[in-house]
């Protein structure tokens, strides 16, 4: 057999011993909940094998992974929206209650959705989508006025003054108006134009770096998580 | 020697940051945690409410970001309900209702909550921004029940609640960009309440705009962010625990970029004949 | 035909989008009504979304089990199970689909055990690669590269507790990086997205960009 076969063998083996051990001892219990922990740390596993090579026991794990996903945020549109506001709307109306019928429009507006899939009737799923994008498009121009174009240029616009904070505030100005120059691809950046945008490169990078760093932070965050669930949860050993 | 250095095998370097982040969190490390401004801040706005008065905690995370997110949820929960405070949770991301579920079902045996009356769980709706938009209007046309069946006028937490105005604060425990794109534009834009969030780390930078302008009054941005909210409230939970692992992770990768670097500089130095 | 095909959705569109900017601007509760309901449309609506995306994921893993393409057994794995969730989905800890839904089951069971489990672990594995890129192709071959991987480490070192440990300079420094130069780039980029969002929406609402329309103009 193959180096990987004798390897993904061992790795089963070894995994089995442990979770013997592990409930034997009582660390684990011999239920559902221990059951699940075993799932979990075997699951976690199956998937961190991938950094070894990709491989079948790491498929297989992210195949189950989508299959269960998918189906459990059906779930969560079923329960409280679609039965939860649609079906129960009409079926468990109480003595003296009315149904709202208004609630029939975006009912068929979201059934014609689905008519995306029939090459003879897809043409219907046009008008969910223009309902949807165009009040969406409408929505948003009034807010993105509002709540990032005039709020944000506001706090730029400080006036300025001789101290730390001045010298941040003159900062941030030259940095915004310096990013916006760099965004603005209708003039060719050459001669001033060219300098400011040059300055707006500059700030970009010092964000993107600091943007990496955070990154970097969550990352080893969420690796932090799973081992601390390893360690604690399943192996006991914190 | 340098070329080595350069093409090793990238399976030693994921055994060395596997050893950074077990080592300190098998020998129990602790390390001192100072708290930054945007924190305390979010710390303040709980500390400024009276008992009795309603947050809102909107869950906007799904299961890939719980080491991240969950140490937060249970840390601002714990500062709420010590202080006495209303909490109706909602969640904006369908992911978030099992994971809003667990924290809300702890922190309710431990301070031996009333539900409905202490706190109350609306679970998921869909539609992102016009959730928001709707309870803006009117709470109980886009929350009729909470996520087990009860209809809002039932509970005596939610019955008074008729729009986002009626909330004492807003705070949003964000993944994605609701934040940003979601409660400011459509929710706290028109309604005016405090609103304080906190995100994982991926976000946290893309938000100092909002905070310098007022928008947001106080940031916790991922495990860091956690670690410093348990200090604050006192309470040594899973994210204090993990910040030494994360500080040896961090110098492990602070090295591999300066080891790269130095090495690639060397080779370029002693290979002349390769310089473009 | 042109008319229901292509035309009247563009009606449809430019109709709403014009709703939705002037109720922003009418405070009378006429107004703040229809807002209301719009809204509550909008959500029932994104219901009814996540279904095209349920019917495309289960249509590419049916049809790769159908045409025995590559992989196709572990298009059977994710088939499978996604029926056996959807089976406690349903059961709903015995209370069946058409009742609220329950605090525990089988189907609680299976999203911590096995939803929270890969989800964290998927997102967790770029862990090792970002270390792994950060050694092998992280360089600063120019003076902005340098720039960036400087900011980098600074904020790296500053928000966790060793950096305070080793210096003061790392979280003074990392405080000062976030809240002014990373704050004025990340304001020109918000500006320059908001200005384009608006000028998008606004091709929308008016028809000259159709491409959520899908398809040809049949």
């Amino acid at each position: 057999m193959a180096r990987d076969t004798y390897v993904f063998l061992g790795f089963l083996l070894l995994f089995a011993v442990v979770n013997i051990g592990l409930v034997v001892s009582g660390l684990l219990s011999a239920d559902w909940t221990g059951l699940g922990v075993i799932t979990g740390a075997g699951m976690t596993l199956a998937l961190y094998s991938f950094l070894y090579k990709d491989n079948p026991l790491f498929k297989f794990a992210e195949h189950v992974f989508v299959g269960v996903a998918s189906a459990y945020i059906f779930g969560q549109y079923w329960y409280p929206t679609i039965y939860g506001e649609l079906i129960a709307e009409w079926t468990e109306l109480e003595a003296g209650e009315t149904a709202n019928w208004w609630l029939l429009a975006p009912t068929a507006l979201g059934l014609l959705m689905l008519t995306r899939f029939s090459l003879r009737f897809a043409w219907l799923s046009r008008y969910s989508f223009a309902f949807f994008v165009g009040l969406g498009a409408g929505l948003t121009i009034p807010r993105y006025i509002s709540s990032f174009i005039l709020a944000q240029i506001e706090p730029t616009l400080r006036p300025l003054s001789l101290s730390w904070d001045g010298f941040n505030l003159l900062v941030i100005l030259v940095g915004v108006i310096g990013v916006l120059v760099y965004f603005f691809f209708s003039v060719e950046h050459t001669g001033v134009a060219g300098r400011v945008s040059k300055v707006g490169i500059w700030f970009l990078m010092v964000s993107f770096g600091a943007s990496f760093g955070y990154t970097v932070m969550a990352r080893i965050s969420l690796l932090i998580g799973r081992v601390t669930f390893l360690l604690e949860d399943w192996l006991h050993l914190m | 020697m340098i070329q080595k250095l350069l093409d090793i095998d990238r399976r030693i370097i994921f055994v060395l940051v596997l050893v950074a982040v077990a080592t300190p969190l098998l020998m129990g490390t602790v390390l001192p945690i100072t708290p930054t401004k945007e924190v305390q801040a979010a710390y303040d706005e709980i500390e400024k409410r009276a008992a009795g008065d309603v947050v809102l905690v909107s869950f906007s995370y799904g299961a890939s970001t719980v080491p991240e997110m969950q140490p937060m949820a249970r840390a601002i929960l714990r500062h709420a309900f010590r202080r006495d405070l209303k909490i109706v949770a909602i969640c904006l991301w369908p992911e978030a209702t099992g994971l809003a579920q667990e924290v809300l079902e702890d922190m309710a045996a431990e301070f031996e909550l009333q539900y409905g009356v202490d706190y109350a769980f609306m679970g998921y709706k869909p539609g992102n921004f016009s959730v928001i938009l709707n309870m803006g209007q009117d709470f109980h046309s886009a929350f009729p029940q909470d996520h087990w069946g009860t209809k809002a006028d039932e509970l005596e937490l939610t019955r008074p609640l008729r729009s986002l105005k009626d909330f004492d604060l807003v705070f949003d425990l964000a993944a994605g960009d609701s934040i940003e794109f979601w409660w400011i534009p459509y929710g706290q834009e028109k309604f005016g309440f405090p609103f304080a969030a906190g995100c994982t780390a991926v976000m946290a930078p893309d938000l100092y705009p909002f905070l310098d302008s007022g928008q947001l009054n106080g940031l916790l941005g991922g495990l860091a962010g956690a670690a410093e909210y348990e200090t604050l409230i006192d309470h040594s939970g899973t994210a204090s625990k993990g910040m030494s692992a994360q500080s040896f992770a961090h110098l492990i990768i602070v090295a591999f970029v300066i080891i790269g670097n130095a090495a690639y500089f060397i080779s370029r130095r002693t290979r002349p004949e390769q310089r473009s | 035909m042109l008319f229901f095909n292509r035309t009247l959705p563009l009606i449809v569109a430019f109709a709403f989008g014009m709703l939705g900017i002037v109720i922003y601007y009418i405070p009378h509760s006429g107004a703040q009504s229809v807002e209301r309901e719009m809204a509550l449309w909008v959500r029932i609506v994104f219901a009814f979304a996540y279904l095209l995306g349920l019917y495309s994921l289960l249509n590419l893993h049916w049809q790769r089990i159908r045409q025995h393409a590559a992989g196709w057994g572990y298009s059977l794995v994710a088939i499978a199970s996604f029926s056996l969730m959807m089976l406690f989905v349903v059961y709903n800890d015995g209370h069946g689909p058409f009742a609220a839904q329950a605090a525990a089951g089988g189907y609680k069971w299976l999203f911590d055990n096995v939803h929270v489990a890969c989800a964290s672990t998927m997102f967790s594995i770029l862990a090792f690669f970002i270390a792994s890129a950060a050694y092998r192709t992280f360089r600063a071959r120019t003076p902005e590269a340098a720039l960036l991987l400087v900011a980098a480490v600074i904020v790296m070192l500053g928000r966790v507790p060793i950096g305070r440990e080793i210096s003061e300079f790392f979280p003074v420094a990392t405080d000062w990086l976030l809240n002014v130069p990373n704050l004025a780039a990340k304001r020109g980029i918000l500006l320059g997205v908001s200005l384009g969002a608006i000028a998008t929406s606004l091709r929308i609402i008016f028809g000259i960009e159709r491409s959520y329309l899908g398809g040809g103009d049949e």
